[in-house]
C-alpha cells in the first residue's frame, strides 16, 4: 500500500503566489523519504496539506487510501508530525508533555502511562522527566519532540529539518534515532532538510523541489549518479602519456602528469588504476578521488531559485528556531 | 468514541494543560490580581467619601462587582496574545496536527481563561473579606458568580481569538485589546451607574455586554433582585456558543 499518493497538488496563496504548483508523487510504505530544495521552494506548504493543516487550492492528497480533505481527522489519527520551530511546551515537564499529547490522540488510559515511560526511555530522557522542558538543553528538546509524535504510534512521520541548530554529537544522535524508528518499527517518515549530508545519509528516495514543481526525484544514489560520476585524480610520473582503457573509466584531462579519470564506482576502480598504470611503466605518486555529492544535484536541479533571496518570514523562522535549539 | 465526546474530552485535556502551567508557575496570577486590589483600595476608597450616587450603597460595595467583571475581562482578551504567541513559537502548529477536533483547543483555552477567572474572583472576595466590605457571600450566590465569571471569560477568550486569526501579530493584538478593553470597562455600569453618563454614552451602553455580567454579579452580590437575571445570562450564553464558534472556524488561518 502506498503510505502517500498527492496527486496534481497545488496551493495558492492570497497575494497570488503559487507556493505548491501542480506537483504528483507517491511514498511507499516503509520508505524514509526526503523532500529538499532552497526556502521557498514549496516543501512545508506540501507537508501543511498532507498533514491536512492546509487545504489544497486543486488536487488531492491520499495518506494509507484516505482523502485528507474528506476525513481529517482520520488522517490525523495517523500522523506524527514534528514541526520545524520549537513545539514543546517549555513550562510543562517532559512526561507532561508526553502525556498530554497521548490524550490529545486518544490514546487508551492503560496504554498511556507504558507507552509514555517507553518513549522517555527510547529517548534517554527518563531521568529528566520531572524537569521543566525549559531547561532542557536544544538535543533533548529535539528528542523529546520526537518522543511527543510517536506516543499514538503513528504509520507515518514527518520531521520538518530535524536536526536544525543541533550541535554534531547531537545531530548524529537524531539521525540514528531516526533511523532506528524506520527499521524496528517500519515506520513510514518523510523528512524536509537542507542538510544534503543528512538527506543522502537517511533517505531511500527523495525529491527535490523548486518554485513550487518537484524538479526530480530518486534514490539518492541515481541522483548524484545523473549530475556525473566519480573522478580520480592521479599524479604520475615516469611516462607522459598513458591511455586508458574503457573498461576503467575514461580520461578527461591529462596535464604536466596530472590525469583526472571519470569512471563509475571511484572507490573500486583505484587497485585497478593503480595496477594498470604501473604495468604500463608509469609510478603513481598520489590519488585522490571526487565523489558528487546531493549539493551538486541540488545546485543543478534548483539552481534558478538559489539565487532567489527566501522571504524575510522564512529567514526569522529559521534563524528564530537556531537560536532556541542552540540554548 | 463519537465526535461530541472526542471534543469534550480534548476540551478538558488542554484546558489541564493550562492548570499545569500555572500549578508550576503561579506568578502571573499573583500579579494580575494586582490592578484590581488597586481599584478596590484606592479609588474604591477615595470615591467611598461620595455618597447618595450609587443607591443605598458605599461605593466600595457597588464597584467591587464591576472590577471583578474589569479583571475577568482583561484576563480573557489576553487570549488572542497567547494563541498568536504560541502559533508563533508552533506549538499551536502542533496542537492542530492532532486529531483532536478543533473546537476543543477554543473550548479548552476558553476553560482556562474562565479557571483564571475563578482566581480572579477568589482574589477579590477574600480582598472585600478583609477590607470589610458588605457583600451577600451566601453560597449560591457566590456559585452563581462564578458560573458568569466562567461564561464571561470564555466569550471573550473565544472572542479574542476570533480577533487574533484575523490581526495574526502580538503587536497588533496588545493594541486592540487596549483599545477593546478601556472602552467597554468606561462605557459600562462597572464604577458608576449609567444614569450618570452622557445620553449617547447611556444608548451605547446599552449594547456593552460588560454591562450585563456587572448588572448580573451585583444582582447577585447587592441587591438580591433577579428578575434581570435570566436574560443577562442567556445573553451572556449565546455569545459565548456565537464567538466559539467564530473561533474554531477562523483559527487555521493563523497557521495557513
Amino acid at each position: 500500500m502506498k503510505a502517500i499518493e498527492v496527486s496534481s497538488l497545488t496551493k495558492v496563496y492570497a497575494g497570488g503566489t503559487r507556493a505548491v504548483d501542480d506537483i504528483s508523487f507517491d511514498v511507499e510504505e516503509g520508505e524514509i523519504f526526503g523532500l529538499l530544495g532552497p526556502n521557498g521552494a514549496g516543501k512545508t506548504t506540501t507537508i501543511k496539506m498532507i498533514t491536512t493543516l492546509a487545504t489544497p487550492t486543486a488536487g488531492s492528497v491520499k495518506v494509507f487510501g484516505i482523502d485528507t480533505r474528506r476525513a481529517p481527522q482520520q488522517v490525523r489519527q495517523m500522523l506524527g508530525f514534528v514541526p520545524q520551530a520549537i513545539s514543546v511546551d517549555g513550562d510543562l515537564t517532559g512526561a507532561e508533555n508526553l502525556l498530554i499529547f497521548a490524550k490529545l490522540f486518544f490514546v487508551d488510559r492503560e496504554q498511556r502511562k507504558k507507552r509514555i515511560e517507553e518513549a522517555l526511555e527510547y529517548f534517554g530522557l527518563a531521568d529528566r522527566a520531572d524537569d521543566l522542558v525549559k531547561h532542557y538543553s536544544g538535543g533533548m528538546m529535539r528528542r523529546l519532540e520526537i518522543a511527543q509524535a510517536l506516543v499514538n504510534r503513528p504509520k507515518l512521520l514527518f520531521l520538518d529539518e530535524p536536526s536544525i541548530g543541533l550541535d554534531p554529537y547531537s545531530k548524529m544522535q537524531v539521525i540514528k534515532q531516526v533511523k532506528d524508528l524506520n527499521q524496528n518499527f517500519g515506520t513510514t517518515i518523510v523528512v524536509t532538510t537542507h542538510d544534503m549530508a543528512e538527506a543522502d545519509e537517511l533517505c531511500h528516495r527523495l525529491a527535490i523541489m523548486n518554485l513550487g514543481k518537484v524538479a526530480v526525484m530518486g534514490s539518492p544514489r541515481d541522483l548524484k549518479r545523473s549530475v556525473g560520476g566519480d573522478v580520480l585524480t592521479v599524479a604520475v610520473s615516469g611516462k607522459e602519456r598513458v591511455a586508458v582503457p574503457e573498461d576503467l573509466g575514461s580520461l578527461v584531462s591529462s596535464e604536466n602528469g596530472v590525469m583526472k579519470i571519470l569512471t563509475e564506482d571511484g572507490e573500486r576502480a583505484i587497485p585497478r588504476i593503480t595496477d594498470y598504470l604501473e604495468r604500463e611503466g608509469a609510478s603513481v605518486e598520489s590519488v585522490s578521488l571526487s565523489r558528487p555529492t546531493l549539493d551538486d544535484v541540488l545546485m543543478k536541479y534548483a539552481k534558478t531559485s538559489l539565487q532567489r533571496e527566501g522571504t524575510f518570514r522564512e529567514a526569522r523562522s529559521a534563524r528564530r528556531s537556531i537560536a532556541r535549539h542552540a540554548r | 468514541m463519537n465526535d461530541l465526546q472526542r471534543s469534550v474530552t480534548s476540551a478538558f485535556t488542554i484546558a489541564e494543560m493550562e492548570a499545569r502551567k500555572i500549578r508550576h508557575d503561579s506568578t502571573e496570577l499573583w500579579m494580575r490580581a494586582i490592578q484590581p486590589a488597586l481599584w478596590l483600595l484606592i479609588f474604591g476608597e477615595v470615591f467611598n467619601a461620595l455618597r447618595g450616587l450609587t443607591g443605598g450603597y458605599s461605593y466600595i460595595q457597588y464597584i467591587a462587582p464591576g472590577v471583578l467583571a474589569q479583571s475577568v475581562l482583561f484576563v480573557a482578551i489576553f487570549y488572542g496574545i497567547t494563541i498568536v504567541w504560541e502559533r508563533d513559537v508552533g506549538l499551536l502548529t502542533k496542537l492542530l496536527s492532532t486529531p483532536s477536533p478543533r473546537i476543543s483547543v477554543v473550548v479548552g483555552k476558553a476553560l482556562a481563561a474562565g479557571v483564571r477567572g475563578i482566581f480572579q474572583g477568589v482574589m477579590i472576595f477574600g480582598l472585600a473579606l478583609i477590607i470589610g466590605v458588605n457583600l451577600r457571600l451566601d453560597l449560591l450566590d457566590v456559585l452563581g458568580v462564578f458560573v458568569v465569571v466562567v461564561l464571561f471569560a470564555m466569550c471573550f477568550s473565544s472572542f479574542s481569538m476570533t480577533l487574533a486569526s484575523f490581526l495574526k501579530t502580538r503587536d497588533r493584538m496588545m493594541g486592540i485589546g487596549q483599545a477593546i478593553t478601556i472602552p467597554l470597562f468606561f462605557g459600562s455600569n462597572a464604577i458608576y451607574p449609567v444614569s450618570l453618563m452622557p445620553p449617547w454614552l447611556q444608548a451605547a451602553s446599552r449594547y456593552n455586554p460588560l454591562s450585563y455580567v456587572v448588572d448580573a454579579m451585583r444582582s447577585m452580590l447587592l441587591t438580591g433582585d433577579y428578575s434581570a437575571l435570566p436574560i443577562d445570562i442567556l445573553a451572556l450564553l449565546i455569545s459565548t456558543v456565537f464567538f466559539i464558534t467564530c473561533a474554531s472556524i477562523s483559527l487555521k488561518r493563523l497557521i495557513e
